[in-house]
């Protein structure tokens, strides 16, 4: 698994390649967690277009970072879901909860809902 | 034909790095049993659930701890209806029965997604304890 960052004007993207399980979801996690709360950059994009897999411990970092930025009232925002993730969030019956676009334009231009 | 064939044993470290090789080994295997793709991906989420269940709470996290697991494939009642059967075994510690209840998915809580991806992925999830030993068996039946 790979994760690396871009900045725009407050924004942060992640893009995250490969799979997402125990093995590394604590880097994904303080990833995401160090922009919320450290940096207090108000809107966080991950870029899931490169991860085919994703278990309940990635997913658990996804809730983190969700649950950070509804307590900083900041974005955590969503982009390109393999079939795999979608269905895994599915599974989880997060899905809903989540602000999710099918790419990079469309998260960055999406009003807060 | 054995209602019951042994097709695979495999023993692993309890160490998180070995998920992707498990995964790696059991989607092709749960397709040579005759599962599609969606179904291949379930036993996947339902193995890498549960060993990730055995590293985090069986062995708190400890590493080079054994787990054994066996892959059987399995005929049901009916004999065109064969399914795959995984059993793990380790030694660690006996699971908190409040754990094994499960927790409500749709909450946004950080914890206790494993055992409902397991559940909702396979058609049999059991848990026992024998000895010093906690064994977990799933089975899957091609629909």
């Amino acid at each position: 698994m790979q994760i690396s960052a871009r900045h725009l004007d407050n924004t942060t993207i992640f893009d995250v390649t490969g799979d997402i399980d125990l093995a590394n979801s604590p880097a994904v996690r303080k990833a995401f967690l160090t922009e919320l709360r450290e940096k207090k950059i108000p809107r966080v994009i991950v870029n899931l277009q490169g991860v085919k897999y994703i278990d309940s411990s990635g997913i658990a970092s996804l809730v983190e970072g969700l649950k950070a930025s509804r307590d900083l009232k900041a974005r955590f925002i969503l982009f390109g879901l393999s079939k795999s993730a979608r269905e895994v969030l599915q599974l989880s019956r997060l899905l809903k909860l989540f602000e999710i676009y099918e790419n990079e334009e469309q998260a960055l231009s999406a009003e807060s809902v | 034909m054995p209602r019951r064939q042994l097709l695979l044993r495999i023993q692993l470290m309890s160490n998180p790095a070995v998920l992707c090789g498990v995964r790696g080994a059991v989607s092709p295997l749960a397709g040579a049993v005759g599962f599609g793709e969606e179904d291949c991906h379930k036993i996947t989420l339902a193995l890498d659930e549960a060993i990730t269940n055995v590293i985090r709470h069986a062995y708190g996290g400890k590493l080079e701890r054994p787990i054994k697991i066996e892959f059987h494939k399995v005929n049901g009642k009916d004999a065109a209806k064969a399914g795959l059967e995984i059993t793990l075994t380790d030694r660690g510690v006996k699971p908190n029965p409040d754990a094994l209840k499960g927790l409500p998915p749709g909450e946004l809580r950080s914890g206790g997604l494993g055992l409902h991806f397991m559940r909702q992925s396979m058609d049999t999830v059991v848990h026992t304890r024998v000895g010093s030993t906690n064994r977990l068996r799933m089975v899957k039946y091609i629909r």
